[in-house]
This record gives structure tokens, C-alpha cells and sequence, in this order.
């Protein structure tokens, strides 16, 4: 991208800071996306300045970057979306978990979507505690009736843990389930 | 009784921003069925045809919106001064898309003035 050059030093360095702002904004995007918006917004910049009678440089900048806004602000909506698209392309989790944290204010739907995925770690967890913990992780009854799946550290008399190696394969499955609906439904959701 | 005359001014404030949020994408859908704009001027058309007081960085996230949706194009072309403009038009599906609105539009505005009589 080219940058704008003024004569007034203030006014250089305002613009700067302000390119700066949003770079920081948009660098959870794609390197085309960031390069896009970057080069939008320097043009807004670019065609507002000149459009303006050169009287004073900074009086007419501050004007302009008043008029656009804080990018932390306006651009929050476009990398929101931007970053959904690209979550829902890539199937990617750390794209998928950075399109949650940034839509999360847009419904409630995304706050179970969170949840869940918060579910798919917590059964990460599970696994490694299975392995080092046997005996104190799984599927544990007492007296035929469900008590607890996952970890405990109390094992009272008459409970057992029912599901002993087949515990690992069902957590995977259940992971694989959960990480295959999440998708889904985030996919829907982009739908609407 | 004065709260009863005097009206709610939230409200109406709310109400006007929710209306302004609706209405953009098809004020923006109709000056691009002129003619191709890019951003600044697109901004600048919609300030001489309109009263919306627009905060010109939302409508970028808005026009991408609208590219992702296949409802605009655009393309870079590049300038003299070495800084390229993206221009933007009204794809096929984009017209489609005008026409309903206006028509969705239309029977409003009967609706509403038939109401208002």
C-alpha cells in the first residue's frame, strides 16, 4: 500500500498512528483481507484530503479520520465478519474460536457455541486425565444408576467406573461429534 | 399534563437509528443502479441525497457485506497519484435483489399512507 504523504509533520504522524490503529484492527485477517481493508481505508483517506481546499492539512485529516471513526470501532463489524467467513471456509479451530470471540455480542446463539466448544476442550482434558488417572476418570454408577462422567477424586464405596478403555474412544467421538455440530451450526448461523 | 404531550425523544431516537441501519443498504442499492462509485464518493452521494447523518467508516463494513452477499462488485483501479480506488457496481443478482426491495418498498409506503389518513 502506498502511504499518503503530507507536508505538515503533525499531520504525517496523526495519519500514521491512525494506518497504525488499523493495522492493529485487522490482523486477525487474512493477509488479503487486512491488505483490502488497508488499502480502502487509505484511500477514503487519500480521496477525502484531496477533496478538501489544501487550507490547512491537519484541520482537514482530523476532519476526516473524525468523520470515518475509531477503527477499533467501525472496523469491529468487518473483521467480525470477515474472520466468520473465513472460519467457516477453513473449518479451522483457531479461526472458528477467534470468529466466536468476535461475534459473540451479535446473540446468544454464539454464546452456546462457546459453551460447547469450551465442552470439546474440557473432554481434551478428560483424555490426558484418564491416562495418568485411571481409576479416578470415566463413566462412574453406583447401584446401576449414572453418577458422574468425567473426573473424580473421591471414589466412595459401590462406585464404579463402567466404561475402563473404551473411555478414551467414546470421549473421542463425543469431541468429534460436538467439534462436527459446532461447525454446523456456526455455519448456519452465518446463513441468517 | 406535560409527560403526556411532550414526546419521547429515546425512543424516537432509537427508532430513527434502527430505521437509518434498514434503509442504508437500499439507499446505497439505488445510487449504485446509476452508476459505478467508489467508497468517498459513494459517501458523498448519499450526503447530498439523503439527511442520514452516515458515519463514514460503517459503510465499508456494510459494502463488504454486501460483496460477500454477490449483491455488489468491485474492482481497484488504479489512479495517477499511485493510491488505486475501489469501485463499486450492482451485480445481476444486485438488480434483482433493487427490484424486490423497491417493490417491498412501494407497498410500505402505500400501507403507511393509507394508515396515516
Amino acid at each position: 500500500m502506498k502511504r499518503i504523504v503530507f507536508t505538515n509533520p503533525a499531520a504525517q504522524k496523526i495519519y500514521d498512528d491512525y494506518i497504525k490503529r488499523v493495522t492493529r484492527c485487522i490482523r486477525l485477517l487474512s493477509a488479503d483481507d487486512q491488505r483490502d481493508t488497508l488499502m480502502e481505508i487509505n484511500s477514503h483517506i487519500y480521496e477525502a484530503t484531496n477533496a478538501a481546499p489544501p487550507e490547512n492539512e491537519i484541520e482537514i485529516l482530523l476532519d476526516t479520520l473524525e468523520k470515518l471513526g475509531s477503527p477499533e470501532e467501525v472496523l469491529q463489524p468487518l473483521v467480525a465478519y470477515k474472520k466468520a467467513q473465513q472460519a467457516t471456509r477453513s473449518f479451522n479451530p483457531v479461526h472458528i474460536l477467534q470468529a466466536m470471540r468476535l461475534n459473540i455480542a451479535n446473540g446468544a446463539a454464539y454464546v452456546i457455541l462457546a459453551f460447547f466448544y469450551l465442552l470439546s476442550v474440557s473432554f481434551c482434558i478428560l483424555i490426558i486425565l484418564k491416562i495418568i488417572y485411571p481409576s479416578h476418570t470415566g463413566l462412574f454408577m453406583q447401584n446401576d444408576k449414572f453418577i458422574a462422567f468425567g473426573f473424580t477424586t473421591e471414589l466412595s464405596g459401590g462406585l464404579t467406573e463402567v466404561l475402563g478403555q473404551l473411555f478414551i474412544p467414546v470421549v473421542i467421538l463425543l469431541m468429534g461429534a460436538l467439534y462436527f455440530l459446532n461447525t454446523l451450526l456456526f455455519r448456519l448461523l452465518k446463513k441468517e | 399534563m406535560y409527560y403526556i404531550c411532550c414526546m419521547n425523544s429515546e425512543f424516537v431516537q432509537n427508532w430513527f437509528s434502527q430505521v437509518k441501519k434498514g434503509t442504508l443498504s437500499y439507499i446505497i442499492l439505488i445510487i449504485l443502479d446509476e452508476k459505478e462509485y467508489y467508497g468517498y464518493e459513494l459517501v458523498q452521494e448519499i450526503k447530498i441525497h439523503t439527511t442520514l447523518e452516515v458515519a463514514e467508516g460503517t459503510l465499508y463494513p456494510l459494502l463488504n457485506r454486501l460483496k460477500a452477499e454477490g449483491i455488489v462488485d468491485s474492482k481497484w483501479v488504479e489512479q495517477e497519484s499511485g493510491i488505486p480506488r475501489k469501485y463499486y457496481t450492482l451485480s445481476k443478482s444486485g438488480k434483482a435483489t433493487l427490484t424486490e426491495m423497491q417493490k417491498i418498498w412501494s407497498a410500505l409506503e402505500t400501507a403507511i399512507n393509507k394508515l396515516q389518513k
